[in-house]
């Protein structure tokens, strides 16, 4: 339990659900065309309903954290990369959107597949 | 406001919190003594002047906004600002040519140690559906119209990273001290839905 007087270096100090990268390799690298895999899990997910089945372009590897998948339902940390994936409008949206428009969304490896 | 408000309910929401807020008391995981402390911080302490100062600091510092934009988390520590939701922070920048949106679709995700709490319509569904699928939209109501040939990134911080966007320094501030400029630095330009104006005042948002 958060006492009081742990307030002050709780908000300083956050909790970060980064983990080491030592021995996850990546299975993308900035550049990798990729598919959101159309995954429809009835527990929590952040893989966005609007990304599904969509392509896109990995922008950067931000590194290796905990798979929310599994570590909401205490199934455990299951620790990956997470990449910024960036997504044109159009692909998302259809001929209405502007095509110089993009959304860029941050997705596990368990969430992406090549295309 | 009704005639009878000193006798209508609390809203279901601070109902909710209330009821929560006591059962987790009395089963011993909360201290409400630790909950009034974090709330406090954050209606009181910390808020979008922090993002302000980091903002002004890239402004007229060229080292410090390379720095910020390598690694935002450690560029916002040399000013003192780290913690709850800024663990892993990354700074977009503005330019005439590409203009970002931050959102959370999920849920509210929000550069707390920069910006405080986010406001209510960052959190209400018609925001997060929208600045995803109509950003241009959404912009226009808050007074901002983008030529079609600017791009809009718009950054989704339903993961882990939180966002922040380094506004455009307007022209007509070369003269202005650090501390001047800070104060034309509002939460919504760095939230990405307006843009800095000589006219903006950081002090005067809802």
């Amino acid at each position: 339990m958060l006492r009081p007087e742990d307030v002050e270096q709780a908000v300083k100090t956050g909790g970060s659900t980064r983990r080491p990268e030592e021995g996850i390799t990546p299975c993308f690298k900035p550049g990798d065309t990729v598919r959101a895999r159309n995954r429809n899990p009835v527990g929590h997910t952040r893989l966005a309903r609007y990304a599904r089945g969509k392509q896109g372009v990995i922008h950067h590897d931000h590194g290796v954290f905990v798979f929310p998948d599994t570590s909401a339902h205490g199934l455990g940390d299951k620790p990956q990369h997470v990449y910024s994936v960036r997504f044109e409008a159009r692909q998302l949206w259809g001929d209405t959107a502007c095509g110089a428009d993009a959304v860029y969304i941050d997705l596990w490896d368990d969430y992406l597949e090549p295309a | 406001m009704s005639t009878n408000h000193h006798n209508a309910p609390e809203s279901e929401p601070a109902l909710r919190v209330k009821a929560l807020e006591l059962l987790l008391t009395e089963k011993g995981l909360v201290d409400p003594q630790a909950l009034d402390l974090l709330v406090d911080t954050y209606e009181n302490k910390v808020g979008p002047k922090n993002g302000a100062q980091v903002v002004a600091r890239a402004w007229v510092d060229p080292a410090y906004k390379a720095r910020l934009l390598s690694n935002g988390t450690a560029a916002i520590a040399e000013l003192g600002f780290s913690g709850m939701q800024g663990e892993d922070l990354v700074v977009v920048e503005n330019t005439p040519e590409v203009h970002n949106l931050i959102v959370c679709t999920l849920c509210s995700c929000y550069p707390w140690p920069m910006l405080g709490l986010p406001p209510v319509w960052y959190k209400s569904a018609p925001y997060r559906s929208r600045a995803v699928s109509d950003p241009r939209g959404v912009l226009r109501e808050f007074g901002l119209e983008l030529a079609p040939n600017v791009e809009i990134r718009v950054w989704d911080s339903s993961a882990e990273i939180r966002y922040l966007v380094l506004p455009e320094r307007p022209k007509g501030t070369e003269h202005m001290s650090e501390a001047q400029l800070a104060e034309l630095i509002t939460r919504d330009s760095m939230i990405g839905v307006t843009k800095v104006t000589l006219d903006s005042k950081a002090g005067s948002q809802a």
